[in-house]
């Protein structure tokens, strides 16, 4: 699984936005519904505000092998959709890029 | 609640499974029911609550932790998961005949049941709820 991915952001704040993402994206969300299998082929990581093992988001992430980065605090006001990002797993850290 | 968390202690899955049952039912019942109060809506706030997040992500979660320390050969937490998650054949192999993995396992497959658990189109029915809750929410609740 790679460690270091750059993409677009996609902001989820309730279930309707997940249909309304089109290319791969990053996911950034306060916390994941299980709505989200349904674009599962879209995500090309998720960030996440809240940070448990058990969440949705955390069994997702587990199971279709996709890149997963928890506890970033206020992801969903630091970004918006369309901001491009770099987000390295290992290090735990999200940024904007240009 | 109070027997899922004393099965809980006890890890017995069978039971846990039941009890997470009966609560559902409960919840079910009382969405289902025209002549629910605003009592018994809040006694299904608190299942919602306590089967939607409390239990899973606090509780089990513990439970976990705690017990994933007792299985030989040791795993750790993140190992667990990410190989019952992945289905990774090498390490459920590895753990195939030993009881307390597959104990722990079971409880695991049964937390995952409620984290994926969708019923009218919404994590465990809580747009049904959120509705009908609203709709009864007494003007002066504070």
């Amino acid at each position: 699984m790679k460690s270091v991915i750059k993409g677009k952001v996609t902001i989820i704040r309730n279930k309707k936005d997940y249909y309304d993402i089109k290319g791969k994206t990053i996911l950034v969300a306060k916390n994941t519904h299980p709505d989200l299998v349904i674009v599962i082929g879209k995500i090309k990581a998720i960030v996440t505000e809240i940070d448990n093992k058990l969440c949705h988001a955390a069994i997702i992430a587990r199971e279709f092998k996709i890149p997963l980065l928890m506890g970033v605090k206020n992801a969903t006001k630091r970004f918006k959709t369309n901001d491009k990002v770099i987000i390295d797993i290992e290090n735990k850290s999200i940024s904007k890029i240009k | 609640m109070k027997n899922l968390l004393k099965y809980t202690y006890l890890l017995n899955v069978k039971e846990i499974e039941k009890s997470i049952q009966r609560l559902w039912k409960r919840y079910q019942k009382i969405l289902n029911s025209k002549k629910s109060s605003w009592e018994s809506l809040n006694e299904a706030r608190s299942i919602l609550y306590f089967l939607g997040y409390l239990y899973p992500e606090k509780i089990a979660l513990e439970s976990l932790k705690k017990r994933i320390q007792c299985i030989e050969p040791s795993i750790n937490l993140d190992k667990f998961l990410s190989a019952i998650d992945g289905n990774n054949t090498k390490i459920l192999d590895k753990y195939k005949k030993n009881k307390k993995f597959n104990v722990l396992k079971d409880f695991y497959l049964i937390i995952k049941r409620i984290k994926n658990r969708v019923k009218n189109n919404s994590y465990l029915d809580e747009e049904r709820f959120n509705k009908i809750y609203f709709r009864t929410k007494p003007k002066d609740y504070f």
